[in-house]
């Protein structure tokens, strides 16, 4: 309803956008979800803990894990020990939503550290096993087919696809998260954010350099928006 | 799978999370962090976790990750018996000839349960 | 049948092709549907995900949940073409890694023109139909029912 026709103090803002139009797309998730419900393939009580859990899932708290480790030695000692624990200090508790996860999501995460001479880089070449608790959704990519074979074998070729591309002085090592635990990488602190603070450091850990396809730098807060292949018949390992 | 498997797992693991839940229950590690192990070719069973491109491998004990029921049991509600985890680290020459000989330190870490071990 | 090999099933799969049949309403849907990308774009809408999106995947966790993990107790019935479930007391409706491959293998066929999420849920679909846990006729009334309830003044 309009109600800043007047300029009388609120109602600055244009309001947001919307999309006025019920797509068949749309339809069609409400359709299936109906009916699953009434045949019992699910409670109504279960789809709204899952579709809550994934409202608030993302990238940001890992972000604030690695900066806090940057800038706490002892937080950092933290995550590569127990990072189930220090999940805890970014506000992630890995039991949620059932009081023992999700049926995607262990509860073993794993933090792998780079260092000058050793670049991880995570995938999972069975389906797309992800940390989702402190990471949010898997990019499309990141699931796709084509990424998931050709990381394994080509990681150079892949990640030199996202720009990043290393000397042969450094080791890359590629994670393939196949079982119980999952993983994010942990870059070393870019040059040029000396005396920043948390937050500032928080905003360059992307969800690329979490999962080792990028290097935090100053000044790149957004991840790639990486055209998706479809797999090409790649060879049988 | 039975309603009482799921429901007997929700209790065990509630407050705990899984893998933790079957901590202390698959008795001592065979393998070591260090040690090098060959990931065995058993015959093609139904359901594995266990990746292709790495059997038959040669690799070194990265990290002793956990205990749990290894994912062949696991699939058939079969919690009772537990392994332990290992992530393995191969180089990646070892595991595809034709990887460029420039980049020889490259390599991959899996997880595997201790059943795809042997020493080597 | 020889059992294809798990640890690749998507050559296996996608090699055996005609396991997947058009839903003619999927069809319709696909050919006639709007993507998110669209209306965003047409209404000026930033959001890069259609607010479906995080009920579709609560959808796709209830659909697993119960399950001991989120590998598949039904899997062998389900490759042997066995695919009664009702034989299968307590197994998860729709275990976590069928429902990742057939969307692998659907979004390489019949919908590898359709963005994401669309594609996801279009393969969602189909492979509740296609396991009959429902059916289409119930669903192509339901579709049209949502619509004219969400269309109501």
């Amino acid at each position: 309803m309009p109600h800043d026709d007047h300029g009388h103090g609120h109602g600055h803002n244009p309001p947001a956008p919307m999309v006025d139009e019920i797509s068949d797309f749309e339809a069609l998730e409400i359709a299936v979800r109906e009916l699953a419900i009434a045949k019992g393939l699910f409670t109504a009580e279960d789809h709204r803990k899952f579709t809550e859990f994934a409202e608030h899932i993302g990238p940001t708290p890992a972000a604030r894990m690695v900066a806090k480790a940057w800038l706490d030695p002892e937080y950092k000692k933290l995550c590569l020990t127990d990072a189930i624990k220090a999940s805890l200090a970014v506000g992630v508790n890995w039991l949620n939503p059932t009081g023992f996860g999700t049926p995607s999501d262990y509860t073993d995460l794993r933090v792998l550290e780079d260092t000058p001479t050793l670049h991880h880089v995570v995938v999972c070449t069975l389906c797309s096993c992800y940390p989702r608790p402190i990471l949010g959704f898997q990019p499309e990519w990141y699931r796709t087919p084509n990424y998931r074979r050709r990381l394994v074998r080509w990681p150079r070729q892949v990640i030199a696809e996202f720009g990043l591309v290393l000397p042969p002085e450094v080791e890359i090592r590629v994670e393939d998260s196949n079982q119980k635990c999952r993983f994010i990488v942990m870059p070393m602190r870019p040059k040029g954010t000396e005396g920043w603070t948390e937050d500032q450091l928080t905003e360059i850990v992307t969800r690329d350099c979490l999962i080792g396809v990028a290097l935090p730098r100053p000044g790149v807060t957004t991840n790639l928006k990486m055209p998706v292949h479809r797999a090409a018949k790649p060879a049988h390992h | 799978m039975s309603q009482h498997d799921r429901t007997h797992h929700a209790k065990i693991a509630t407050g705990k999370g899984d893998p933790q839940c079957f901590k202390g229950t698959a008795g001592p590690p065979k393998f070591k962090v260090g040690e090098r192990v060959r990931i065995r070719n058993l015959p093609d069973i139904f359901y594995t976790r266990c990746q292709v491109y790495t059997r038959g491998a040669i690799g070194e004990v990265a990290v002793v990750t956990h205990e749990s029921p290894a994912p062949e049991d696991e699939a058939w509600g079969h919690v009772d018996k537990s392994e332990w985890f290992y992530i393995v680290r191969f180089r990646q020459k070892d595991l595809w000839p034709e990887y460029p000989d420039a980049f020889a330190k490259d390599t991959l870490q899996t997880e595997f349960s201790e059943r795809w071990l042997e020493k080597v | 049948m020889a059992a294809p090999k798990l640890e690749a099933p998507l050559d296996d799969l996608i090699a055996a092709g005609a396991k997947w049949t058009p839903v003619p309403l999927l069809e319709e849907i696909k050919d006639h549907g709007r993507a998110w990308e669209d209306l965003a774009a047409q209404y000026g809408v930033t959001n890069p995900d259609p607010p479906w999106k995080t009920s579709l995947d609560g959808m796709c966790e209830a659909l697993a949940a119960g399950s001991c993990s989120s590998v598949a107790a039904v899997e062998k019935e389900w490759l042997e073409g066995a695919s009664d479930r009702a034989h299968l007391p307590g197994a998860p409706a729709l275990p976590l890694l069928e429902r990742r491959w057939e969307e692998d293998e659907l979004s390489a066929t019949l919908y590898q023109d359709v963005p994401f999420p669309e594609r996801q849920l279009l393969a969602l679909a189909h492979s509740l139909i296609k396991r009959g846990l429902i059916d289409e006729r119930g669903l192509a009334q339901k579709v049209q029912e949502v619509r004219e309830r969400l269309s109501a003044t």
